[in-house]
């Protein structure tokens, strides 16, 4: 019987800043280096200890179409967020999981994937995104709305510009609140609709970020005639033991942590509070 | 097999038992209440007693539960995992508390199977001792757990005066009477008549609590009781999460890492669903912020339909418990009464 509750041990191979809060770990297992055994969807979580501290929740931000370290992003917001950040290269971690049912990504093939992000909603994304992109002549058009409350607000810079650049995928960035050096989109994350080009029928909608910002897409979606099946989120809750036990994040008799967190609208309107 | 036991061999099998392992026993608590405890002599035993107020799950699943224990060498860390594997007896538990432990391990077994209750539960030894007085606040006949048991027994203890009846219900319970064979007799039909008439004579006894969880299950199944009859019941509710320490089948937790020498372990500690932090996350957002919100989560899991289908039971054993800690009465008799009436007692 395998322990539910013992963690493996990984090491932070780089730390990168994203935001003044953010940062994004890269971490390899310190005993099986090459990740072997470690499987995951995009979609996924991971309970990460920092020991002394406890354990928490955290999304895989990077895709399994590369393996050997994984990543997570952090916004330091509580206690175990705050020590987390204090850690560099080298230093160790607990991980458990991959916990969740992650994103179907056999069933979107051929589809067309749109992605609608806000803030730190971008890291479960991101995760798909890279595994759309390494597999690209499998999924149809990509197209990417992401917003945040300010430029310095915005993760993954970098990959914001190489996703621009690249002919094969559409990225649109808006911010709430702009500043003098800057020449994008301002407004809320659905003003972006207006900018693209959507085909509802052959699209798979990929939400992710407030639960504000979640409503305001989701209604847009559907009044654009996106089917609920096609709206696909994935949902915040406190996770604890990452098996369905500790019912911290039971709502009705389904557990975010195994039942979910990526459930698509239709399920998550089913769900009784 | 069914048995009988001379009252004065309990203490001779009690002995042996104790050489096999920690017995844990109602005894009497240095305040004179009842309280289970682990056994230092035969002669503490209490025989005649209203179930204690806290529950023997503590010794499936402790308050504080070590998981892991997390080491520090220099910079390395190492983590081992905690096991328990003492044989235990539960001797003298009442009937509610057997279907409360049995609840709890169908729980655990359930996959990804939680090897740390498991390895407990399984040398785990129950001996209970059928309620002929069934305790005041009890209302176990709604939840078909006692006040005796047809399974899911060790072994079953009926108090037939000057003597015991003794049911044995699985290996474990055969391996109890093997540790003093020759202090059992096959049991007389007498004996056995006697039991049955003790068990029809207690279900006569019960006090003024009833519980109906059908019509209220339907009702907390389908979002249909009111949202002012939960608001009223919450204003009585002080939020002490009292119902579910002392509750045989509550087992929600949280995880924390404690101190110690130098390093940590990773334990498991009892949580409430009642309380506001429970599902507060780091970011301030909290799904369940509000009491009533909180009060209608923890009467889903243990009367919806949903839990039932899953559970096979209602999350509930009928042991009065909620009924004595709980000082805004906000129990489950008095909720699922009002669930099914429409309407709160004041």
């Amino acid at each position: 019987m395998n322990d539910v509750f013992l963690p493996e041990i990984a090491c932070l191979e780089k730390v990168r800043d994203e935001t003044p809060d953010t940062k994004t770990f890269t971490l390899r297992f310190r005993d099986h280096p090459n990740g072997n055994g470690f499987h995951f969807l995009p979609g996924q979580f991971l309970e990460l200890s920092v020991f002394g501290c406890g354990e928490a929740p955290f999304c895989i931000a990077s895709s399994p179409t590369r393996p050997g370290t994984f990543e997570t992003t952090v916004r330091r917001t509580g206690q175990l967020t705050d020590q987390l950040h204090k850690l560099a290269n080298g230093d160790e971690v607990g991980i458990r999981g991959p916990f969740g049912n992650g994103f179907n990504v056999q069933a979107a093939r051929g589809k067309d994937m749109l992605f609608v992000a806000g803030g730190i909603g971008l890291p479960p994304l991101r995760s798909l995104i890279w595994n759309v992109l390494d597999e690209r002549d499998r999924f149809g058009k990509v197209t990417i709305l992401y917003g945040a409350r300010t430029p310095h607000d915005l993760v993954y810079k970098d990959e914001l510009e190489e996703w621009k650049k690249r002919s094969d995928v559409e990225l649109l960035v808006t911010v709430d609140v702009a500043e003098h050096d800057w020449t994008g989109n301002v407004g809320v994350v659905p003003i972006l609709f207006q900018k693209v080009t959507l085909h509802p029928e052959s699209t798979l909608a990929y939400v992710c970020g407030p639960p504000i910002m979640i409503r305001f897409v989701v209604r847009d979606l559907l009044n654009r005639g996106f089917k609920e099946e096609s709206v696909i989120s994935t949902l915040e809750r406190m996770m604890q033991c990452g098996i369905g036990k500790c019912n911290h994040c039971a709502i009705g008799h389904r557990y975010v942590c195994r039942d979910g967190p990526v459930f698509n609208y239709r399920e998550i309107a089913e769900l009784v509070e | 097999m069914v048995y009988t036991l001379a009252r004065e061999g309990t203490t001779r099998w009690l002995d042996k038992l104790l050489e096999a392992g920690e017995v844990i026993a109602p005894v009497r608590g240095p305040c004179g209440d009842v309280i289970f405890s682990a056994l230092r002599s035969p002669a503490q035993v209490v025989w005649d007693f209203e179930n204690p107020l806290p529950p023997p799950k503590q010794f499936v699943l402790p308050q504080t539960d070590p998981l892991v224990k997390i080491k520090l060498h220099g910079q390395r860390h190492e983590v081992e995992p905690i096991y328990d594997d003492a044989p235990r007896t539960l001797f003298n538990v009442r009937s509610c508390d057997v279907k409360g432990i049995a609840f709890l391990t169908r729980m655990h077994e359930a996959e990804p199977a939680d090897a740390s209750y498991l390895r407990r539960a399984h040398n785990l030894t129950l001996i209970s001792l059928a309620c002929t007085t069934p305790c005041p606040a009890g209302f176990c006949t709604c939840t078909d757990s006692g006040p005796f048991l047809s399974a899911g027994y060790d072994v079953q203890l009926t108090d037939l005066g000057g003597s015991f009846l003794v049911e044995v219900g699985s290996e474990k319970g055969e391996a109890a009477i093997a540790r003093a064979p020759d202090l059992f007799q096959k049991a007389s039909e007498d004996a056995v008549t006697q039991r049955q008439g003790l068990e029809a004579a207690a279900k006569t006894h019960f006090g003024p609590e009833t519980c109906h969880f059908g019509s209220a299950m339907r009702r907390v199944s389908t979002g249909r009781v009111q949202d002012a009859l939960w608001e009223k019941m919450t204003d009585w509710c002080l939020e002490c999460g009292g119902c579910n320490m002392v509750c045989p089948t509550c087992y929600c937790f949280s995880v924390k890492d404690l101190p110690q020498d130098g390093a940590w372990v990773r334990c498991r500690m009892w949580d409430s669903c009642q309380y506001t932090a429970f599902t507060l996350e780091a970011s301030g957002h909290n799904p369940r912020a509000n009491r009533k919100e909180r009060m209608k989560r923890r009467f889903f899991h243990k009367v919806s339909a949903q839990y039932y289908t899953r559970d096979s039971t209602v999350g509930c054993v009928g042991c009065g418990r909620c009924v004595k800690t709980c000082l805004g009465s906000t129990h489950m008799p008095a909720v699922v009464a009002a669930i099914r009436k429409g309407k709160w007692h004041e």
